[in-house]
């Protein structure tokens, strides 16, 4: 079960995240469950793989949007790093990042449940 | 250009289409908006794009992601750019790039919104400033021009002169107003939607005649076109090409080289002036304004507006014009027509001509013509009564004057205030008034008749009468129009049409006047002719009070 205490643990800013949802947690948790059907995570592991640094940059950059107006800090850390990256199109390990998004998605899948 | 007026949104919100590829950024923005607005979502480029040109009419903003499917934001910021039905709607660029904020604003954009979002009470002040900039800008694009032309209206037009003259102080420029001859007759002629393209085709000429470099045009009233241009000689050859390309006639007023000292709509007041100077004219199609023009339209507004305290002051003054009875061996007095002088304090003795046509143009010249009728019953009665003597006095009776039904009672007042008798003071009504509306003035006239009154029809061989009408007329006098005599003598010495002129007063058993009766030869011949009274500077030019009263005495 979700709760602004259990974020707020794992590291949201919640405070900023439900002023843009105009105070409305049940809004705010509802936002974060369809963050986390978000394709683009799938999008981003799959381009990183077959080298298409355009198509993981798009991903990137649209994740980053939607983590930082939920204000899910410890996931859009490393996205916003990669999406630095990737904007250059730096062809770099992006293995640790992608477990780092992994993770924290992970875990906040998991509180969730 | 789209026209999205505020009336729109009087019945709702406002329309506000959200385009971005990410659910919880539509949802965030709705969730945040939907108060205030009707939001329309749409999750790729060519969908927003679909969804604009449906709503173009009632879309009030755009909030446009830049990275989407299908069609990016920045694509589809140039596609509505580009369309006339669409460039007008605010976009607002949702980005977390700094480099596409410039780029975005470059485009067209109004403003842009950074990811993450900032609190939705910045969100919403940025929204609501856009699209109040954007509507403002509309109300004005839509005063700025006139909707038959496309020409500028009036208010703008001045502006744009100021601006112009601002950056170009020393070129020498014109003032121009363009006026179409006798509007109100194409109304009547045409109907008023041939002559609504008659105006944008006189507008569509003057835009071709004048690039935006050459001049500022606008259209002032229905059919009035005024241009502020680089000095030019050609108007004659504009006003043909208006002619042949628009079937129709306009004048043109030229305030060339104009005082750029004077403020902007004096100058054309001044080119106005100039126009108006020939509007009657029909064959004069370009008139200059000079400060004499401007010295007449001073002058008579400066007896309009002092009329009413010379009347008061007894400025005007009535001067008499002995009639001589020709008929006998020697030419007696007969009778005398008053006529008007005003004396003004500081500008001396006004000539009638110039201020006659301006009263009748304005209806002052009732409150004249009855003070002139009143001194001089005066007179009459002072001579009845001083002198013993009896002599007829005529006074002149306007056109607009013989409509009112209280003429009758008005001179039946002057007579029994003065004492004296209607036979005593003859009445000229000029022929052109029988003219123009035949069946009242004659039944006043014969009103006037009935009570004695002794009618001398005016200006007679001026107007149109029909010989069929005349034998109807009410009169007791023909008074033969001045222009007929100095013709008859000055030209080819042809005195035929006065001796017509003779015959039918003969046939109506009435006498005849002449006036203006310059030399002893006139006399002569008109005497020869059987005409029998005569007026006119051969035997007195019109005198005062006094000096017709020693004339009256010997």
């Amino acid at each position: 079960m979700l709760t602004i205490d259990s974020l707020k643990a794992f590291g949201a800013d919640t405070d900023d995240a439900l002023a843009r949802c105009m105070g409305n947690e049940a809004f705010y948790f509802k936002l974060i469950g369809k963050v986390l059907d978000d394709k683009n995570f799938e999008v981003l592991e799959q381009a990183i793989h077959a080298k298409d640094l355009d198509k993981a940059f798009e991903a990137a950059h649209s994740l980053k949007g939607v983590l930082g107006n939920l204000s899910l800090t410890p996931v859009y850390d490393p996205v916003n790093e990669m999406t630095e990256l990737l904007r250059s199109r730096n062809d770099v390990d992006y293995t640790t990042y992608l477990k780092a998004i992994a993770d924290k998605k992970a875990e906040l899948t998991k509180l969730l449940e | 250009m789209m026209k999205r007026s505020t009336e729109v949104f009087l019945d709702g919100k406002r329309h506000i289409l959200i385009a971005d590829d990410e659910f919880v950024n539509r949802e965030m923005l709705e969730n945040i908006l939907c108060d205030k607005y009707d939001v329309l979502k749409a999750e790729d480029g060519l969908i927003a794009y679909d969804l604009i040109r449906k709503n173009r009419k009632t879309l009030s903003l755009i909030l446009l992601d830049l990275m989407m499917p299908n069609l990016s934001g920045l694509e589809l910021l140039d596609r509505l750019k580009e369309d006339p039905d669409t460039k007008n709607i605010p976009v607002i660029v949702l980005t977390s790039d700094q480099a596409s904020e410039v780029e975005s604003l470059r485009k067209g954009a109004a403003d842009f919104i950074p990811k993450p979002y900032p609190q939705p009470d910045v969100i919403k002040a940025r929204i609501s400033r856009s699209i109040e900039l954007a509507e403002d800008r509309q109300t004005i694009s839509a005063t700025e021009r006139d909707d038959l032309t496309g020409l500028y209206t009036c208010e703008y037009f001045y502006r744009y002169v100021e601006q112009f003259d601002k950056y170009h102080p020393s070129t020498e420029m014109d003032a121009v107003c363009f006026d179409v001859n006798h509007f109100h007759i194409l109304n009547e002629r045409f109907g008023t939607a041939k002559v609504a393209e008659i105006l944008q085709s006189i507008a569509d000429c003057l835009a071709s005649v004048f690039s935006s470099s050459d001049g500022v045009l606008c259209r002032m009233g229905e059919d009035t076109f005024l241009c502020y241009c680089h000095h030019r000689d050609d108007y004659p050859k504009i006003l043909e090409k208006i002619s042949s390309g628009c079937g129709i006639k306009m004048r043109a007023g030229i305030y060339a080289s104009c005082d750029k000292n004077l403020d902007i709509q004096s100058r054309f007041v001044r080119a106005k002036i100039a126009a108006d100077k020939i509007s009657n004219a029909y064959s004069v199609f370009t008139s200059t304004f000079d400060e004499t023009l401007l010295k007449e339209e001073l002058f008579a507004e400066q007896l309009l507006e002092e009329f009413p305290k010379a009347l008061e002051e007894k400025q005007f003054q009535v001067f008499f014009q002995p009639k001589y009875d020709i008929r006998g061996d020697k030419p007696v007095l007969s009778s005398a027509e008053a006529l008007v002088r005003w004396f003004h304090p500081t500008l001396g003795m006004i000539s009638p001509g110039k201020f006659i046509p301006l009263f009748e143009g304005n209806g002052l010249i009732a409150q004249l013509d009855e003070y002139v009728w009143r001194r001089t019953a005066e007179r009459i009665a002072d001579w009845k009564e001083r002198l013993g003597i009896s002599v007829p006095v005529s006074v002149n009776l306007s056109r607009a004057e013989m409509y009112d039904s209280a003429l009758v009672d008005t001179f039946e007042k002057i007579t029994g205030d003065t004492g004296i008798t209607p036979k005593d003071i003859y009445l000229e009504i000029t022929e052109s008034a029988y003219v123009s509306d035949s069946n009242q003035i004659v039944n006043r006239v014969s009103q006037l008749r009935d009570h004695g009154f002794f009618i001398e029809m005016d200006d007679f061989g001026s107007g149109y009468s029909s010989l069929n009408m005349i034998s109807e007329l009410p009169i007791d006098a023909l008074k033969l129009d001045m222009l007929f005599i100095r013709n008859a003598f000055d030209k080819q010495n042809d005195t035929r049409m006065i001796s017509i002129v003779i015959d039918i007063a003969e046939y109506l058993g009435v006498p005849v006047i002449a006036e203006g009766v310059e030399t002893e030869e006139q006399y002569l011949a008109l005497k020869k002719l059987g005409c029998a009274i005569i007026q006119g500077y051969y035997f007195s030019k019109p005198l005062p009070a006094d000096e017709f009263e020693k004339l009256l005495r010997s």
